[in-house]
């Protein structure tokens, strides 16, 4: 089965601004996605979680728009939208029904060009409390929630810029000044810093004219900021270890490597790997510590792509009560070996390449996810057209690439195990040093 | 300083002309009924099989049973035991599944057209011949109790959970998790699957609901191969009225102590609604208004004013039988009791002010203009279909769902506040440090308080 490749023209403005368009008139939807080149990335000690701060205040108005009225009017034009920020970039993206595109282009436009217009510092602090909030509900008060935040800082060494969380520290966010925001905005969300991609029912010379229209009177950025060299070796050197102590009834073992970078053929070979060790009931893990051997109630593997040096590929088990964490951590580890001993049968592949397939075939079946592939793959690769050989990449990945890259990634001396391990509250060491004290009083007696 | 850019404010253009996709029903000889969804364009064929048997209808010592059934059928089949039927299902790409809700039984596959009929086979082996091997069953069981440990410990699902307990009676099947508690799935064997399975099998009351490009593909006749020789098992029984009744004849404070937690996970509701009102597009309309638009009185309340939370929302989960209506949100410790005392009083508000004209087009703007968008590919198009069987709607539901909502007035949507919503008679349920909010929330006077201690069980 072969996907239909999906056309699309590519262009830039005056001022820089990339932008990718691809039609698409089966459904009354248009989709806009924006990347702007920023992540947690470039953000330095002292101003952690900024870029992510920094996304929540672009919804707060700009020279023509009121604090939050970017998203009521999305909503009112019956549409969605949403904007996120991870390592290596931002992006603010609405689906709308079609007739709605020149809105969408006129909002992202105007605070592109003006948000400094509408900043204050009521709305900063507003939004601070809100991000802060938002770290509490994701991470803080979850359990087991401090992993993702734990597995980078043990996998990035500190002066690497992915060593600190994308939400970054209370401390830091509590710092984050006005002038902050206003030397933010003006080195990074330029015209040309930024990628914009329209797919759905447009009509191209619209879309073209309209983008000239709303972007084109905005100024190039002459001086973005190029990050110095983030390489690093690919192999973390010597494995890491941490017991986490936490409010959670069952143990659990994250792992975490360091793997390819996103854009590199081996992280393709890893990710078909991770599809055979932990995509679904039929993988590896599932198979022997889930079902065989019922010592762990659930497992899992995937690889998240940064281009900064090192992708991060992390796991986990939960442990069964009764069952020793030793003996998962070994089963997991075992079997993660054995796929550079044993590498993936006929079968696995053969199962494994229709699985992908149906996922891109579902995946690119929505225009929003098309728009943000597109954005992402001009972004970080400078090359839209990776959305159409993306998956034969994968479905050409053998079971030789998948042994040689599994052999390098999950070494000993390149792993991080986190084993979050049930706290006993202090109430009931309270209870505990009373029932001692009660039986000491009773033996004197 | 407008630096570049155009003050105008563009105007929409035309909508282009939208409507629900149509459908085909035919019976199969058995009675099955089959729908089918033709979508050009749209090589990902969902299909989906409704079971007019859910959570509620099982007997309340076993509860669970119902979810542990859809969890185990494609645990091994006549033809084929678990791995070997995953193994057929993925080498297709086919994603198999099987869910069991507080309604119904549903069972599914995702697959490209070309192999939807092979596909189809492994559907109606997993639905028509599941065996119930006693060691799956017992593997998921104790998943699921371990599940519970879990649900304990994380904080908005211990929320959902004391929420429902504090405002269902003891004997509403709603009072409970859908997957059943400690207690009841403790016992629960393959023949209580078996039995909660067999309850929803009768093809008289069976649905298939398949959405795709399915030209050149004769669905009738493989659904007919393949379903139409099934017959009604021993156990198939009608679903019958699900009684809910609320608790709380006043205003009650449960507290969940959470040592240590730097928020406070608050629900505030009562028992709301069946899905077949006729209030059903006002209540909509209201909901949004109250807390699903991001600029609903809620969110802008509690969180672009005072910055309390990530997010505050509310709405009505209408089931065959009144489903909660909750109002939520995750605050810092420090602001939960003004938290509380703000998602009350818009509560009041609802009832007490009409909405403003710009706050019923905002409402209606959206969901009228969302509605296309909520279609775009197979899968949701077939999930509403099967909505419509579940709660028995009328096949035109969806083509006049935008009118309805178009015709809801503000005083549409003030009457269905006052009648529907209980702030007097709503439980307060919060997870949170109840040594740093229990003396506040004692002297609030929401309502008489409760402090609950979960007994800590570390496991060995």
């Amino acid at each position: 089965m072969s996907i239909p490749a999906i056309r699309f023209t590519d262009e830039r403005l005056p001022n820089g601004l990339r932008l990718v368009i691809a039609e698409d008139h089966l459904a009354p939807v248009v989709a806009v996605n924006i990347w702007y080149a920023v992540g947690s990335k470039h953000e330095v000690p002292g101003k952690t979680g900024f870029a992510h701060l920094f996304e929540h205040v672009m919804f707060q108005g700009s020279a023509h728009v009121g604090k939050a009225e970017h998203i009521a009017l999305v909503q009112a034009a019956g549409g969605t939208m949403n904007g996120t920020t991870w390592l290596d970039r931002t992006n603010y993206y609405e689906t709308l029904p079609s007739h709605e595109l020149e809105l969408a282009l006129w909002l992202e436009a105007d605070r592109m060009g003006t948000l400094l217009d509408a900043l204050s510092q009521e709305n900063l602090d507003n939004q601070r409390e809100v991000v802060k909030n938002e770290k509490r509900w994701s991470y803080d008060n979850r359990p087991y929630g401090t992993w993702s935040e734990k597995l980078q800082a043990h996998l990035f060494p500190p002066e690497h810029p992915y060593h600190h969380p994308t939400i970054g520290s209370m401390e830091d966010l509590d710092a984050a000044s006005l002038d902050d925001v206003k030397a933010f905005f003006r080195t990074w969300y330029a015209p040309n810093n930024a990628v914009i991609a329209i797919v759905g029912d447009v009509e191209p010379a619209d879309a073209r004219r309209w983008v000239r229209r709303y972007f084109g009177g905005i100024p190039t950025n002459a001086d973005v900021p190029r990050l110095g060299d983030l390489s690093l070796p690919p192999s973390l050197g010597a494995e890491r270890r941490e017991i986490v102590p936490d409010r959670v009834p069952l143990p659990r073992i994250y792992f975490g490597f360091r793997a390819p970078q996103f854009g590199d053929e081996r992280l393709d070979a890893l990710e078909v790997a991770a599809q055979i060790l932990a995509g679904g009931k039929g993988s590896r893990l599932h198979r022997r510590l889930v079902r065989e051997e019922q010592i762990a109630q659930d497992v899992a593997l995937f690889s998240l792509g940064f281009v900064g040096g090192a992708s991060m590929c992390a796991g986990w088990a939960t442990v069964r009560p009764a069952v020793s964490i030793e003996r998962v951590e070994q089963a997991f580890t075992e079997e993660l070996e054995r796929m550079s001993i044993e590498p993936a049968t006929d079968d696995e592949l053969v199962r494994a390449r229709a699985l992908i397939e149906t996922d891109e075939l579902g995946a690119l079946q929505r225009v929003e996810e098309r728009a943000d592939r597109l954005a992402m793959y001009s972004t970080l690769f400078d090359d839209p057209d990776l959305i159409n050989r993306m998956l034969e990449r994968y479905l050409s990945v053998t079971a030789e690439r998948m042994r040689d890259v599994a052999g390098s990634v999950f070494r000993q001396e390149n792993r991080v195990v986190l084993t979050y391990v049930p706290l006993i509250p202090q109430a009931d060491e309270a209870a505990l040093d009373e029932k001692a004290a009660l039986a000491d009083e009773e033996v004197a007696a | 300083m407008s630096d570049g850019v155009v003050a105008t404010r563009p105007k929409p253009g035309v909508p282009r002309p939208y409507q629900f996709p149509a459908f085909e029903r035919t019976r199969l000889a058995n009675g099955l009924t089959l729908i089918t969804v033709q979508l050009d364009g749209r090589p990902l064929v969902s299909a989906n099989m409704v079971l007019l048997n859910g959570a509620a209808d099982e007997p309340a010592t076993e509860a669970g049973a119902t979810v542990l059934a859809a969890r185990a059928m494609s645990e091994g089949t006549e033809r084929f035991d678990a791995i070997a039927l995953v193994e057929a299902a993925e080498r297709l790409g086919a994603s198999l599944h099987a869910e069991a809700s507080w309604d119904a039984m549903t069972a599914g596959v995702e697959v490209t057209a070309s192999r939807l009929e092979p596909a189809l086979e492994l559907l109606a082996e997993m639905v028509g011949r599941p065996t119930f091997p006693p060691r799956e069953v017992e593997r998921l069981r104790d998943e699921r109790l371990n599940d519970i440990l879990q649900a304990r410990a994380d904080p908005r699902r211990r929320a959902d959970e004391a929420f429902v307990d504090a405002i269902y009676t003891d004997d509403s099947p709603y009072h409970r998790p859908a997957a059943g508690t400690a207690e009841t799935v403790a016992i629960l064997s393959r023949d209580h699957a078996r039995r909660s399975w067999e309850r929803g099998m009768d093809p008289a009351a069976l649905t298939l609901v398949v959405g795709g490009d399915l030209r050149g593909v004769d669905v009738a006749a493989i659904a007919q191969g393949l379903f139409g020789g099934w017959e009604a098992a021993r156990g198939a029984a009608q679903p019958r009225p699900v009684v809910a009744r609320s608790a709380q004849d006043g205003r009650l404070v449960r507290l969940v102590h959470r040592p240590g937690s730097v928020q406070s996970e608050i629900r505030i509701g009562h028992p709301g609604l069946p899905r077949r009102i006729p209030d059903f597009h006002a209540l909509s309309v209201m909901g949004a208004i109250l807390g699903g638009l991001f600029n609903s009185r809620l969110n802008r309340n509690l969180r672009e004013d005072k910055g309390y939370t990530y997010g505050a929302g509310a709405g009505f989960d209408l089931r065959r039988g009144p489903g909660p209506f909750a109002a939520r949100a995750a605050v810092n410790t420090e602001v939960t009791v003004p938290a509380i005392a703000e998602m009350l009083r818009e509560l009041e508000r609802m009832r007490d002010e009409p909405v403003t004209d710009d706050e019923l087009a905002a409402a209606r703007d959206f969901l009228v203009g969302v509605f296309p968008l909520r279609f775009e590919t197979p899968g949701p198009v077939v999930g509403a279909i099967a909505g419509l069987v579940v709660h028995d709607l009328p096949d035109d539901e969806l083509a006049r769902y935008r009118p309805q909502i178009e015709a809801v007035t503000i005083e549409d949507v003030h009457r269905v506040a006052r009648e529907h919503l209980h702030v007097d008679r709503a439980a307060v349920v919060l997870v949170g440090d109840a040594d740093a909010v229990a003396g506040d929330l004692e002297g609030a006077g929401f309502g008489r308080l409760e402090v609950v201690h979960d007994e800590v069980e570390p496991a060995v």
